[in-house]
């Protein structure tokens, strides 16, 4: 990990954050997808809590397959998502980090990300028997429609209903105005400290970049969120100007697609560092930069640009547009190729990655390779398989000129 | 009286070749679950319904990961090995994560057209109108376009009554199996449900009430045997029924997508689409894939088990599903709370080998009879 004086700062903001959600006694605490608009919350003073990134932090601290057995002996197929698993073992067992989560008042769950979190957010609604809001945002198959952004916006103004009715007060649409523009602005910077990924060689990496994404995907709408991003923001940027690179010596560039192995963060760091090989940019970390791709001008309507950009998420596009973003990825960062995760988790992600592959390595030039792996479950990990494959992936790429 | 369901399930090729000649109308393959069929009939297709198939797996290797189910590889293989070339245009419905991408790659890969109904998983009502609205339309002219018909409503109002008699008849079989136990091969009654997803319905609906007819005329059989209610997305491989009829057990009723969660489904309302067709997603038979609080899966197994008096439940569970799994641990519970026995077994549509389900069934069975 490269270091950033930055990251004491992250460090303390999450355990600020986490530690008012397990305490608190007046603030409801909501649980959340990590794809959903998070900022109608932060306008009603709710705590989000976010079961993914909680799992994804029992697996790097290498508590995931405990937990897991514990939900699998209770019946959970270990065909289901091991985000889901983790979790669902947490809540039986108190185990995780911090001793789990704190039981949610409500649930807001959209499936922009996957459908896959509508079951497991049906499982957590009958186990602590409390309402589920669900925002639908379709696959976009043909790009954004205004139909979808019409259905979309309509389940914002319930959402806003709901919010309202559980809390018992109206809710504050001129407080969320501002966690919108908070939210956008630090979406803002997340964007461009990836994009600084451009300069060679890459300043900041992919690894650092699944490290620092806890407050972007956690606490976006808050001051906080956007003065930690700028902070970082200026230390990249120092390094991108001083062309110092996250690795010693960087002789390929590639892209990451697909969530993080949660549980391999060092290892393959390490390894990657061996190769002089950088992760310069991943589709993951990039979706929650996305968040601000619209700009006010291009709409009038706040809802409707806020709905296109909860819709518009890479996870969420047809294959067409995929291929288009990777390749442009790989042109625009100057990659000498690409790595596609197939996890077996994630089926949004990785379903039709074969087929990706083959597109964009024949669209850029590039070779790609497809590491089978998944993003919280060791047990379905081979070391040994998953390096032979990427030595022979960055032997058969060109180094950076 | 089921030779001739046999035969159209031992020849599925050859069936809707046949027909295909004789209606002259393009083969429209529908994936899971609950494509109105109405609306391709209606459009001047020929539908047919791909719940997966038995072939070995080969080819569809290269495009989908061993953990996809056996649903989405057995159909891709049956496109991939040329054994869908009358297919002529795909019809999906947005189900499952799976499916959904599944959509894509056939875009990629094949010119074959495809249209997509896909289900809005809100509780907002209005926002559920306007969305589904949109759906349809686009749909229909997909669907059009594929064949270069226009749907009327004179056409649709035809199909809606096609359609729904067809389940209506079914419904009757049902009836039948619940009421008479044993009067029906388990293998036997499948393979009439598996028939209808490839002939036209017209035909189809005559041979049910052939078949009922028949039936009729049957009291139901003495003795006693162990029954039990399955549930899960798709009831294949049929092969496992005659594991269940060698042991003398009794399925009196079911909850697969592609079992009575479709046929439970009312004559689809041409007057308002709209409305008709959420009634038809949503109703009355919940199912994992299609959110629904309002048809809570929990009271409805626990009602539907005591309604067929059955002595158990067992979850048919297609490897990698996820829908199915995630409900299944909560639902075990909760039949479990009610005093009703319940377990699951593991089966892909390519397994040849079916040594462990008998040993599981059995098992099941004998702790069933106490
Ligand atoms: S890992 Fe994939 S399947 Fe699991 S919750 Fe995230 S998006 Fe959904
Ligand atoms: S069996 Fe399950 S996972 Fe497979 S296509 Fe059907 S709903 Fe999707």
């Amino acid at each position: 990990m490269t270091e950033f004086k930055a990251f004491s700062k992250m460090k303390e903001l999450m355990t600020n954050y986490y530690i008012e959600a397990k305490t608190t006694k007046e603030k409801p605490i909501a649980w959340i997808t990590s794809g959903a608009p998070v900022e109608f919350l932060f306008a009603m003073d709710i705590i989000p809590i976010y079961p993914e990134n909680y799992a994804a932090m029992c697996a790097a601290n290498h508590q995931s397959i405990e937990l897991m057995e514990a939900a699998e002996a209770a019946g959970f197929s270990q065909d289901i998502c091991a985000y889901a698993r983790t979790d669902f073992g947490a809540a039986m067992t108190q185990g995780g980090p911090a001793g789990g989560l704190p039981p949610p008042h409500f649930l807001l769950c959209s499936t922009n990300i996957c459908k896959t979190v509508i079951k497991w957010y049906e499982v957590l609604a009958r186990n602590y028997n409390v309402p589920l809001f669900i925002v639908d945002t379709p696959f976009l198959h043909n790009g954004l429609t205004k139909d979808l952004i019409d259905y979309t916006v309509t389940q914002f103004i319930a959402l806003e209903s709901f919010l309202g009715n559980f809390l018992g007060r109206p809710f504050d649409r001129d407080r969320l105005t501002k966690v919108l523009s908070l939210s956008r602005e630090a979406a803002d910077y997340w964007k461009k400290i990836l994009y600084l990924g451009k300069t060679i060689p890459s300043p900041f990496n992919s690894l650092d970049s699944f490290i620092h994404l806890g407050p972007i995907v956690t606490l976006r709408g808050t001051r906080e969120c956007v003065d930690y991003y700028k902070l970082l923001y200026e230390e990249v940027a120092e390094r991108a100007q001083k062309k110092i690179g996250s690795i010693s010596e960087e002789r390929y560039r590639v892209l990451w697609d697909n969530l993080p192995i949660w549980f391999k963060m060092r290892r393959l760091e390490r390894f990657f560092e061996e190769k002089k090989c950088t992760l310069v940019v991943t589709t993951y970390a990039n979706s929650w930069g996305g968040l601000s791709n619209f700009q006010a001008n291009e709409m009038n309507d706040p809802y409707e640009l806020f709905a296109a950009s909860y819709l518009n998420v890479y996870i969420n596009w047809g294959f067409e547009n995929r291929i288009k973003y990777l390749s442009q990825l790989i042109d625009d960062f100057s990659l000498t190729g690409f790595i596609m995760h197939s996890n077996r988790s994630c089926k949004p992600y990785s379903v039709g990655m074969y087929c990706l592959q083959g597109e964009v390595s024949k669209l850029t030039g590039k070779p790609g390779v497809i590491i089978e792996a998944d993003q919280n479950d060791p047990r379905v990990y081979s070391d040994a398989q998953v390096e032979t494959r990427l030595e022979a992936f960055i032997e058969s790429m060109e180094p950076v000129s | 009286m089921f030779k001739p369901f046999h035969e159209v399930v031992s020849n599925v090729s050859k069936t809707i070749l046949k027909h295909e000649k004789e209606l002259g109308c393009p083969v429209i393959g529908v994936m899971p679950a609950y494509f109105p069929m109405e609306l391709i009939d209606a459009a001047g297709g020929y539908p047919v319904q791909l719940w997966g198939n038995n072939l070995p797996l080969g080819k569809s290797d290269a495009h989908l990961q061993t953990y996809c189910c056996s649903v989405a590889r057995s159909v891709l293989e049956l496109e991939l090995i040329g054994g869908a070339k009358m297919v002529k245009a795909y019809a999906f419905t947005s189900l499952c994560d799976t499916l959904i991408n599944l959509r894509e790659i056939y875009r990629r890969l094949f010119p074959k057209p495809t249209v997509e109904l896909s289900i809005p998983f809100t509780q907002t009502v209005e926002a559920r109108r306007t969305y589904l609205k949109s759906v349809i339309r686009s749909v229909v002219k997909g669907l059009e376009e594929i064949t270069g018909q226009r749907i009327t409503p004179d056409s649709l109002a035809e199909a809606a009554h096609l359609h729904g008699r067809t389940r209506a008849l079914q419904r009757k079989l049902y009836e039948i199996r619940r009421e008479k136990p044993g009067l029906m091969k388990n293998h036997d009654f499948y393979t009439a449900t598996k028939a209808g997803f490839f002939l036209p319905a017209a035909l189809y609906n005559e041979m049910l009430e052939d078949l009922l007819e028949g039936l009729d005329k049957f009291p139901a059989p003495e003795g006693k045997g162990l029954k039990l209610l399955l549930s899960g997305l798709v009831f294949d491989p049929i092969e496992i029924y005659k594991i269940f009829d060698e042991l003398g057990v009794h399925i009196v009723d079911d909850d697969f997508a592609n079992g009575w969660r479709t046929v439970s489904k009312e004559e689809l309302q041409v007057e308002n689409l709209v409305q008709g067709i959420t009634e038809f997603l949503f109703n009355p038979a919940p199912c994992c894939c299609v959110y629904n609080p309002d048809n809570d899966r929990h009271p409805y197994l626990v009602d539907k088990v005591k309604k067929a008096g059955a002595d158990g439940v067992l979850f048919w569970y297609t490897k990698f599903c996820e829908p199915d799994a995630f409900d299944r641990p909560q639902l075990i519970n909760r039949l479990k709370e009610m005093d009703i026995l319940a377990a699951s077994i593991e089966v892909e549509l390519s397994m040849t080998s079916f040594d462990a389900v008998k040993t599981r069934i059995s098992a099941f069975c004998e702790i069933a009879e106490g």
